[in-house]
């Protein structure tokens, strides 16, 4: 059987994450643990997937997570946007993965000289639908992306993080995040095309 | 079917008892002095800090080289500076005090000039006269009796 049909990758709109959400931020800088532990049970498992897919590593991963929280609990007070609290906790994250490869003597994510792009309106992650039976591949083909592209397509598929949002996330511009998106999606379209 | 979010967290859902852990143990160290809407010192202090650690991420780390190369320039220039103006400052403190002499000769000098321009101190401007109009029969006279 051959996994990479055609059929393979379905396109369709459909909301990934759910929208309008009403998080307790408010009430978390209030100092009420139970907002925070509401937080938390919403981010833990978006959170750690990210980390854990740019540094595969179940225990760093986990403490990765862990410093998150702490710190989104210390400097709360910076966060001047409550609606933003999805994209900050994932910055802060994305910080201590970069530490984590600091104190490893690793540079940090290395940056991609990427070309021109085509004017292409914005796709949600959630077109792209896989069988069943594909799922193994689509991780393996994630993770031979250059880390770039893949923590840009990892923000964009689990959290649906607006351009602006991923670009404040990751410290790169605006123009950056949209063509390593662009060229993420192409390399799994293309990498999906080689493999059949 | 499913989508690229679903795959990614249906793999790692074994591992959310780890993560209730680590939840539950970070929640259950809050206590209310630590989450309390901080005052407005720690408000400043936590937004100068993630000020400074957006300047360092942004506009620092980036070009790192660069300031480097600027600070070592700084550096140079104020060492090259120091050591130019030190050396003045200590022939200045070892000059050593003039003799006797050079004092004599010096108020030699004074005298010739005071008596070549002459006193210091400017004359005392004579009063003028105060001048009274006289009537013009009174200057008549005293033109036919000169």
């Amino acid at each position: 059987m051959n996994l990479f049909s055609p059929r393979a990758f379905h396109w369709m709109k459909m909301p990934a994450v759910a929208a309008n959400e009403h998080l307790p931020v408010h009430q978390a800088r209030e100092g009420i643990p139970e907002a925070w532990d509401t937080l938390f049970r919403r981010y833990q498992l978006p959170l750690y997937v990210y980390v854990f897919e740019l540094v595969h590593h179940e225990q760093t991963s986990l403490d990765v997570v862990q410093e998150t929280f702490i710190a989104a609990v210390r400097h709360l007070g910076s966060l001047r946007d409550n609606a933003k609290f999805g994209s900050w906790l994932f910055g802060i994250a994305h910080q201590k993965c970069i530490q984590h490869w600091r104190r490893q003597g690793r540079e940090e994510i290395p940056s991609d000289e990427l070309g021109e792009l085509p004017d292409e309106p914005e796709n949600s992650p959630d077109e792209l639908l896989i069988q069943s039976e594909q799922e193994a591949e689509f991780m393996n083909l994630l993770n031979r992306l250059p880390l770039p592209q893949r923590s840009v397509l990892l923000l964009h598929f689990v959290e649906d993080f607006s351009l602006e949002e991923i670009a404040r996330i990751t410290g790169t511009p605006v123009g950056t995040v949209k063509s390593r998106l662009y060229y993420a999606k192409a390399a799994l379209r293309e990498l999906v095309k080689g493999e059949t | 079917m499913k989508t690229p979010r679903d795959i990614l967290l249906a793999r790692h859902r074994a591992v959310e008892p780890k993560l209730d852990a680590i939840r539950q143990a970070v929640v259950g160290k809050l206590n209310n002095e630590e989450t309390k809407e901080p005052g407005f010192p720690a408000v400043f202090v936590s937004w100068f800090l993630g000020c400074s650690e957006n300047l360092w991420r942004e506009l620092i780390f980036p070009s790192r080289r660069i300031w480097a190369g600027l600070a070592a320039v700084w550096i140079v220039i104020f060492i090259v500076n120091f050591s130019q103006r030190d050396p003045e400052r200590l022939m200045a403190r070892k000059l050593p005090p003039p003799s006797p002499e050079a004092i004599q000769a010096w108020q030699q000098q004074q005298r010739l000039l005071a008596e070549l321009i002459g006193p210091n101190e400017p004359r005392a401007a004579q009063p003028s006269k105060p001048h009274a109009p006289r009537p013009s029969g009174e200057r008549s006279l005293l033109i036919m009796s000169a």
